[in-house]
């Protein structure tokens, strides 16, 4: 690579007379390169550009970034194009900026960079790009610069820097030129003192630059070599096992490998002689025994390579040192990137252990939010509703049918809440009526009536819908994240989410405890004909009451839906760990749900960063403690005593 | 013994009747099959009948453990899935065995012990991404002992999971959940692709048995139909026993009043997990006489979903009285095969074509409802009233 | 009850006494959680089989679709294909989705030497006598994207994320000896599985961004199937992470799936697969036409209908040749079949019953389409993958050895039918 680049600027040097002026000229040159640019060619041809002098490379190459680069399929000259209907196509001569023609697209054809090539643009107009007054423009050129750092961007970095007036880019150059120190600077001076100022650093970019200056490389060999920046020398059967050992000196050529099992086989095979091998009968060779006896026997007789015996080995292994060595080969970097290093793991850790925290308190809220009707209706009313988790989907979908007619995400949004409370309250209501009220008194059956339901709402939402998930799209400025650092971040989703469950469990404690219809609720669960006789009128209690939860299941559906996807199949997602949650909660108790969804939550995040590779594993085995943890706390974390827990 | 028997029978007629149709049918379907009647009645549906009886068959135990003990159990079809994995795997390992030997057979060098072993790992663990035989397939190539453990897993899991719940007193709609919650571990574990048993793939090609290749599955399919009908027989009488023993009396008494039965001094936890634990294990037997006829097993066949249609059957057949569940189990499954197969006739209403295929479970599900609120006895309830009719 | 049994064995009967002149099964689900995917499949045969009667048939002969729903139940698909051979008697199979439903009919097809066409892109590892795999095998979707990776976004670490079964798994395992056979260190191969349908990415997106810390670039290799991605790819715009930075190249994302998602912020990630919609060509143009006038302007094209495109035509063309539909000689006459791709040059029916076709490499734009970015010539679909050592020495040739699971290396046949 780096010789083609030199031949190439030689040839230019050497023949100064017909430096090309013309870009059209320049572009000729570097048809093939263009035509299907490639990361491994382009930089020749960017260099061969830029090296031609002609005006407008720059322009020309950003214009390429964009794809709006084409070429005529008749004569290979390029064009800049613009369409806007997408039938006929103008041509703009990229010398002059004038509309040259009119063509239809069949006759051109578009240039593609991939995002390699667009990279390796974006560093070759680094220097370009540094000094321009727009500042999106210069903001590009750091990105540029740090995706991919290289030593001939500090000089014009620290240029632009002492110009620059932007606090924010500057702020942003400052550290991309401590960055690049760390690598490119000259004195080892000035790169410890870079090295140094990432202390306790927790950006990603500093980390980057700092790992592999300390990467080392296992290395076998009669003894450490004299410039060599030894990390760390390994003790034979400490540090380092004697079959790695081994290894490593088959690798760096200082023993012969020894034949494996496969490799006895094959050489079994290759020296049959009658129906014997090596003097061992070849239907006998059914055992690793046999194939080693026979293999011994034909390697005395010098037809295999022989196996070393234990005492050569041992005497092998014993002749050789064993060390890692730095990449990096000025001993005080790496003792400076080392020493940065240990400040900023432990800065990591710890920033590790709070974005698990953020994580698992997200996971409760969502669990909370899915339980959080089920506790007014499982576990205040008792009743079992298996078809909790439509309710939840029914709420997505209005979420979505909103937005179908309302384009304006946060006014759709605006409007779809109130409306999945308002459809889910009035089904909630209808199914009470219809059925739970027949059965209040017969639990089991609750369950399996109200699962008939479950299935089909569920079918009817796939025969309206379809099966394929729909999208509910959060509005802009649920976009993104908050991000405290490189570690630490939780998209606003997610916290737009934990405040609606902190909303609503303060809303239910308000309604419960300090409200006419709260009072009423509890009375009518403890004791229905006392509540009665009392003037209230269960069944307009249970009817409402039941509405609320469905209610609320409708609005957490909207929450969900904007988090993951909408689908018929959402609610069944969550019904059982809904349950779960209210369960091992406690049951009749909006503070047993938040313990429940909190333990839940925490626990499977827990699960899940002791095994990263198996999320599937975290949920099996979450299951099956929560089933151990009730045999203990068969009545959940909070359990109600006397006359409340009923029976 | 045999005296005891026929007294039984002699008392309870209904059993003669239920095995004697069951005998008929087995008679008719004989007759009409490709392999030795007639062939009037196609192997593939065949291969539906016989998996009909199996669904029978678990619904039979569901019927005990609910109907009688009155525990609903939303966890019976992992039972029913252990014992088919169970048989699955010596089936699999077997016949995989055998291609294998075969292709070794022509190697210059004999194979050792472990290559064979080797090679059969590759090919039962390739398609998953692995090779190396997990622990928990020690015994597949012993064909007793598998048969064994399609009795002992689901028998231990049962009697671990049902001394923990009855010990510590979860009952009602808490047992309920709690079974659901275990099937739904077992079935996502399983859906891992490091449970061993090939994740999602689960086991394959179940109904070739080892051995036997060249006979077809005509004939293979009436043998596991001629099982699937005698291990319901079977079960039917070995239930009808116990609920019309002393025992029966005081499983329905656990149902109808635990405390009082407690209180008489009987030992509640000890009569409930015997029958938790008998009934998880006719489910076992269920399932290995089931994918064999299905030919693949997967860990979907155990979701929650699969034990709430379980209850659904005997809910609809009628709790309480065994031949409903039997009833429940084929009427309903017989009727999803028919709805969903496609070969109903959609009905078009002008502006909208209702088809069979997108309405039956939304009619399912509400005549679950309607039946729950209203004939809370199931079709068995219906028969009952024709019966006493007759009677008066 | 002995009436409904009565009935049904009747109507079989009834199904396999009427004879078309030549039947072509269709097994897509139509129901289920696979209905989505499989429909549009369906759809596809039914226009096929149109267009070729509009054509006069096959030899003189009209063609008729026997359509039937496994809805999604893997064991069901059994038993269709079962009642598609012995009842319908079809003389092809055009079917199938997921690689379990495959597993689940290769017994049936097997035994009762039937032709099944599957369409998708799936993890090889298999070469059944009776299917022909229209589909990518891993050679020709996965190696080629992660050769892009390394040769033109320089990618060093990598990310393999995937939905926990059996497609995944298989290619993961590929991939990471491929990668070590291209000097990728162990560490920086990064690999986790999820569920089906796993909403909850925060952890996973976090992991790996975080895998850039040792200054490597860091690269997805997505294989997550079906939902699961929308939770995904919205928790990985939601981390402003930008298509250059950490780039997600996907196998199992296309055109119908990008349907459910809003894609502005995911411009720039990545797609691999035989076939865009955007894909420039006359064939391809009609194509998109047709199917627009059948179904409606906004469906969408995909990979797996091109699949059926090619594989059907061949089919008929091979029916041609051998001038009747027994499936031994229509099999013989398929090796070699030629046909024009959609996207431009010629598939080739392999002796291994897969595919020799271009692999597309494609930029997801706004409007939910695929900017196609690389584009190679013709790769032959290879049955058992080269990059493993126990299927390196496999080789599949149906046309000359007569054998799906040769092993080169003791010249033996391992195994005529399947081991499913």
């Amino acid at each position: 690579m780096l010789r083609v680049l030199t031949l190439f600027l030689g040839l230019l040097l050497a023949v100064p007379a017909f430096a090309q002026s013309s870009l059209y000229d320049a572009l000729a040159d570097q048809t093939a390169g263009l035509k299907k640019p490639s990361s491994k060619t382009i930089e020749t041809v960017i260099s061969g550009l830029q090296d031609s002098g002609a005006p407008g490379v720059a322009n020309f190459l950003t214009k390429l970034q964009s794809k709006e680069v084409w070429y005529r399929k008749s004569d290979d000259k390029f064009f800049f194009v613009a369409t806007d209907d997408k039938k006929t196509y103008r041509l703009i001569d990229i010398e002059s900026g004038e509309v040259v023609a009119e063509v239809a697209k069949k006759e051109i054809k578009q240039i593609k960079p991939n995002s390699g090539v667009r990279a390796k643009i974006d560093g070759a107009l680094v220097a370009f790009r540094l000094t321009d007054a727009d500042p999106a423009v210069r903001d590009a050129a750091l990105v540029g610069i740090s995706r991919d750092p290289k030593a001939k961007d500090l000089a014009p970095l620290t240029a632009a820097l002492a110009s620059e007036t932007d606090p924010d880019l500057k702020a942003r150059m400052e550290r991309l030129s401590r960055i690049l120190t760390v690598s490119f600077g000259d004195t080892t001076e000035a790169r410890v003192a870079a090295i140094e100022s990432f202390d306790g650093d927790l950006g990603l970019d500093a980390r980057a630059v700092l790992n592999p200056l300390v990467t080392t490389k296992l290395k076998a060999a009669p003894e450490v070599g004299v410039d060599e920046n030894v990390a760390k020398t390994l003790r034979l059967g400490n540090d380092i096992s004697e079959e790695e050992a081994f290894a490593l000196l088959v690798a760096s050529g200082l023993a012969q490998a020894q034949p494996t099992k496969d490799d006895i086989k094959a050489a079994l095979k290759a020296n049959i002689d009658g129906d014997t091998v090596g003097g061992v009968m070849v239907a006998d060779l059914g055992t690793d025994e046999a194939r080693l006896a026979a293999y011994m026997a034909l390697a005395a007789s010098g037809e295999v390579p022989a196996i070393l015996t234990s005492e050569a080995k041992a005497e092998l292994l014993a002749s050789a040192t064993y060390y890692e060595v730095y990449a990096e080969a000025d001993p005080a970097v790496t003792a400076a990137a080392v020493e940065a290093l240990s400040s900023i793991s432990t800065a990591v850790g710890v920033s590790q252990f709070i974005d698990l925290v953020l994580d698992g308190i997200s996971l409760a809220s969502i669990y909370f939010l899915a339980a959080i009707g089920l506790a007014i209706t499982f576990g205040v009313m008792r009743v079992i509703n298996m078809a909790h988790g439509e309710f939840i989907m029914m709420g997505a979908y209005t979420g979505y049918v909103v937005q179908q007619i309302i384009p304006n995400y946060t006014v759709s949004l605006i409007v779809a809440i109130p409306a999945a409370f308002v459809i889910t309250f009035a089904v909630g209501v209808a199914m009470e009526r219809l059925v739970i009220r027949h059965l209040y008194h017969r639990p089991l059956e609750t369950l399996l009536a109200t699962f008939g339901i479950s299935i089909a709402l569920q079918q009817i939402a796939k025969n309206i819908f379809g099966t394929q998930a729909r999208p509910l799209t959060s509005p802009g400025w649920l976009d993104g994240a908050l991000v405290f650092n490189d570690v630490i971040a939780i998209s606003w989703i997610r916290i737009a989410i934990f405040v609606l469950s902190v909303i609503f469990f303060l809303g239910l404690l308000f309604v419960l405890n300090r409200t006419r219809l709260g009072l009423e609720t509890r009375a009518v669960t403890q004791n229905p004909r006392m509540a009665a006789a009392m003037g209230i009128n269960p069944d307009r209690i249970n009817m409402l009451t039941f509405g609320l939860g469905s209610g609320i299941a409708g609005i957490a559906g909207i929450a969900i839906g904007l988090f993951a996807k909408v689908t018929s199949e959402l609610g069944s997602d969550y019904i059982v760990q809904s349950f779960m949650t209210v369960v091992v909660g406690g049951v009749g108790n909006i503070f047993g749900t938040l313990a429940g969804a909190t333990m839940i939550g925490f626990l499977q995040k827990g699960i899940e960063w002791f095994n990263p590779s198996n999320t599937l594993a975290a949920q099996t085995y979450m299951i099956i403690f929560i089933i151990i943890f009730i045999q203990f706390r068969p009545r959940g974390i909070i359990a109600l005593k006397g006359r409340a827990a009923g029976d | 013994m045999n005296g005891l028997l026929t007294k039984f029978l002699l008392k309870n007629p209904s059993v003669l009747v239920f095995l004697g149709a069951l005998a008929l049918f087995t008679a008719f379907v004989s007759v009409g099959s490709e392999a030795f009647g007639w062939g009037f009645i196609s192997t593939s549906f065949v291969k539906t009948l016989g998996k009909t009886l199996c669904f029978c068959l678990i619904a039979i135990a569901m019927d005990l453990i609910w109907g009688y003990c009155g525990i609903l159990s939303l966890g019976h079809f992992a039972f029913f899935g252990l014992g088919g994995y169970m048989l699955g795997m010596w089936l699999m390992y077997a016949r995989t065995e055998i291609i294998v030997q075969t292709a070794m057979s022509n190697e210059v060098i004999p194979p050792t012990d472990q290559e064979v072993i080797d090679a059969i790992g590759t090919q039962i663990f390739g398609v998953v991404g692995g090779s190396d035989f997990p622990m928990i397939w020690a015994f597949a190539h012993l064909f007793w002992v598998q048969l064994a453990l399609v009795v002992l897993v689901p028998g231990i899991l049962a009697l671990v999971f049902g001394w923990l719940a009855f010990r510590s007193r979860v009952t009602g709609v808490y047992l309920s959940i709690l079974t659901q919650a275990m099937t739904l571990a077992l079935s996502l574990y399983l859906f891992q692709n490091d449970s061993g048993l090939r994740g999602n793939n689960g086991l394959s090609g179940l109904q070739n048995l080892p051995g036997l290749d060249d006979v077809s599955q005509d004939i293979v399919s009436m043998w596991f139909f001629w099982a699937s009908a005698f291990a319901l027989g079977l079960s039917y009488l070995l239930v009808k026993l116990i609920t019309e023993s002393k025992l029966g009396n005081i499983v329905r008494g656990i149902r109808d009043d635990e405390a009082r039965v407690r209180f008489l001094g009987y030992n509640v936890e000890g009569y409930k997990l015997f029958v938790f634990v008998l009934t998880a294990i006719i489910a076992g037997i269920a399932g290995a006489l089931y994918y064999p006829q299905a030919g693949i097993i997967n860990p979907a066949e155990i979701a929650p979903i699969a034990s709430i249609y379980l209850a659904v059957w005997v809910a609809i057949g009628g709790r309480g009285r065994i031949y409903g569940a039997v009833i429940g189990a084929a009427f309903v499954s017989l009727l999803s095969t028919w709805f969903t197969g496609g070969q109903a006739p959609d009905i078009p209403l002008g502006f909208y074509t209702i088809k069979w295929v997108d309405w039956w479970l939304v009619l399912l599900g509400l005549s679950f409802v309607i039946v729950t609120l209203y004939f809370p006895k199931g079709i068995g309830g219906l028969f009952d009233r024709l019966v006493r009719k007759g009677d008066a | 009850m002995k009436k409904l049994l009565l009935a049904s064995a009747i109507s079989a009967v009834a199904a396999s006494a009427a004879t078309a002149d030549i039947k072509v099964g269709v097994l897509h689900s139509l129901s289920g959680t696979m209905a989505i995917s499989e429909t549009t499949l369906k759809d596809t045969m039914l226009m096929l089989i149109d267009q070729q009667n509009a054509k006069g048939g096959i030899n003189g002969e009209m063609l008729e679709a026997v359509v039937v729903d496994p809805a999604s139940d893997w064991p069901l698909f059994a038993e269709k294909a079962r009642e598609l051979l012995t009842v319908h008697e079809v003389d092809v199979i055009f079917g199938n989705w997921t690689s379990v439903s495959r597993k689940s009919v290769l017994p049936v097809i097997e035994e009762l030497n039937g032709l099944l066409f599957y369409p998708v892109q799936y993890e090889g590892e298999e070469s059944s006598k009776n299917v022909f795999y229209t589909g990518a095998a891993p050679n020709q979707q996965a190696i080629p994207a992660t050769d892009y990776y390394l040769e033109e976004l320089g990618v060093e670490k990598f990310a393999l994320l995937g939905t926990d079964y059996v497609y995944p798994r298989t290619t993961n395992k590929i991939l990471e000896q491929y990668l070590k056979d291209k000097g990728i260190a162990a560490e920086d191969i990064f690999v986790n599985y999820t569920p089906f349908g796993h909403s909850d990415w925060s952890k996973i997106v976090a992991d790996v961004v975080a895998l850039g810390a040792d200054g490597k670039k860091v690269g997805v290799i997505s294989t997550i199937n079906g939902d699961a991605n929308i939770g995904f790819y919205k928790e990985l715009a939601a981390a402003g992470i930008s298509a250059d930075d950490i780039p997600v190249v996907a196998f199992s994302v296309g055109e119908e799936e990008l349907a459910g998602l809003d894609t502005t912020n995911l411009v720039g990630h990545l797609a691999a697969w035989n076939y865009f919609q955007s894909a420039e060509g006359d064939a391809n143009a009609d194509f998109i036409d047709t199917w627009k006038e059948t179904m409606g302007a906004e469906r969408v094209t995909n990979d797996p209908m091109e699949a059926h495109y090619i594989g059907f035509n061949m089919w008929v063309n091979a029916v041609k040749e051998a001038g009747t539909t027994d499936v031994d000689a229509v099999r013989s006459a398929m090796y070699g079949q030629e046909f024009p791709n959609l996207t431009g040059g010629t598939a080739v029916m392999l002796p291994n019953h897969h595919l020799a076709k271009p692999v597309l490499i494609g930029e997801i734009q706004e409007d939910g389409q695929f900017d196609i970015i690389s584009q190679t010539a013709e790769v032959p679909g290879d049955a058992w993958t080269d990059f493993l050592p126990e299927s390196a020495v496999l080789k599949s040739d149906w046309k000359d050895l007569g054998c799906g699971m040769y092993n080169t290396e003791t010249e033996t046949c391992v195994q005529i039918k399947s081991n499913y």
